[in-house]
């Protein structure tokens, strides 16, 4: 006697139904295993790029620092030297326009320029032409000038003349 | 009315029921902590960048600064980086010079960062022209020099004796 019309078939515990939902299940579950450990990579990551660029900050900056140093010392340096330069362009100008005022009519034998005085040898043909041709404009010059005269045998007088300039002044 | 479940599917029933605890166990405890870290990180991270761009900037700007100031002062640096050679200085000077005695002074106090020689000179030149043209040429020698006082001419003959003091500057080496 038959009680079905079909004819059976072995019973299995795991269905085919159940092995998707158990397929389903181990998918959400490598989803989020995978999602956990993408974060775990990526902070570390993250964590190292901020080491290397901390270190790059710190190298830059070293360098920033030693370009700094070197723009400090090149314009101390330009600065220093349009000092010097200048310094002598003034004291070519002032040998220049000492030589320039000393005239023809009187000869001079030495000149000694020191930072706050000139002091000039040398003979006139007379005090006079001395005191309008040199120590005129030597006066408007210097703050003190004193004049020594001593007679030759020509007539003609051989002269110092020493000239200061107040150092308070300056 | 019965309600009839099957085992197999009480045990499904089960099972899902831990899978959702789990995930929200993980999710709540693991993943969302996770995620939160993972943004900070990636914020201090785009932080640390804008810095180390800010820093290119000004590295570059400096460098930059650097680069014009050392096409600008060519002449001065390596003035200043060249040792003084008294023998060359003799003989690119030979005209105005008769003896040269050179001797390392102490710097002032405003010229901290150079090193300064004294030199006496003394020259015969013809006329005051050719020291005129002794004093312009030296801003343009091989060395930084600054002609000190006290300058003494003095008449011999056809000829003016001349005496000075030359400084010259050099920048000291790195202690």
């Amino acid at each position: 006697m038959r009680y079905s019309f079909i004819t059976p078939r072995p019973k299995k515990i795991v269905t085919p139904e159940l092995k998707l939902v158990f397929f389903f299940f181990a998918m959400t579950l490598f989803i989020l295993f995978a999602t956990y450990g993408f974060l775990l990579y990526k902070s570390h990551q993250f964590s190292n790029e901020v080491t290397a660029i901390n270190q790059r900050i710190t190298d830059t900056n070293r360098s920033i620092v030693m370009m700094q140093k070197e723009i400090a010392m090149i314009k101390k340096s330009a600065a220093h030297f349009q000092n010097i330069a200048t310094s002598n362009t003034v004291l070519k100008d002032s040998i220049k326009n000492l030589f320039d005022l000393v005239p023809e009519r009187i000869t001079l034998s030495k000149a000694v320029l020191e930072q706050n005085a000139l002091i000039l040898y040398g003979i006139t043909p007379n005090k006079e032409v001395y005191e309008f041709l040199l120590q005129a404009p030597l006066r408007s010059i210097f703050h003190k000038t004193y004049s020594d005269f001593y007679p030759l045998e020509n007539g003609w007088y051989r002269f110092v003349s020493t000239n200061y300039l107040d150092e308070e002044a300056l | 009315m019965k309600l009839t479940i099957s085992r197999q599917n009480i045990y499904l029933l089960i099972l899902s029921v831990v899978l959702l605890v789990f995930v929200l166990l993980f999710a709540f405890f693991a993943l969302i902590p996770e995620g939160k870290n993972y943004r900070m990180e990636r914020l201090e991270m785009k932080k640390h960048e804008a810095n180390a761009a800010q820093y290119n900037q000004w590295h570059d700007a400096v460098l930059e600064e650097l680069r014009t100031l050392q096409s600008h002062n060519k002449h001065i640096i390596a003035a200043y980086d060249n040792t003084f050679d008294a023998e060359r200085f003799v003989k690119m000077n030979s005209p105005y010079f008769e003896s040269l005695q050179l001797h390392k002074i102490t710097p002032k106090e405003d010229e901290d960062g150079f090193s300064v020689y004294e030199v006496n000179a003394t020259s015969k030149i013809d006329s005051p022209s050719s020291f005129y043209a002794f004093l312009e040429g030296i801003n343009k020698s091989d060395w930084i020099i600054n002609v000190n006082f006290p300058i003494r001419f003095e008449r011999e003959g056809n000829v003016i004796r001349s005496t000075f003091t030359l400084n010259i500057y050099a920048t000291l080496q790195e202690k």
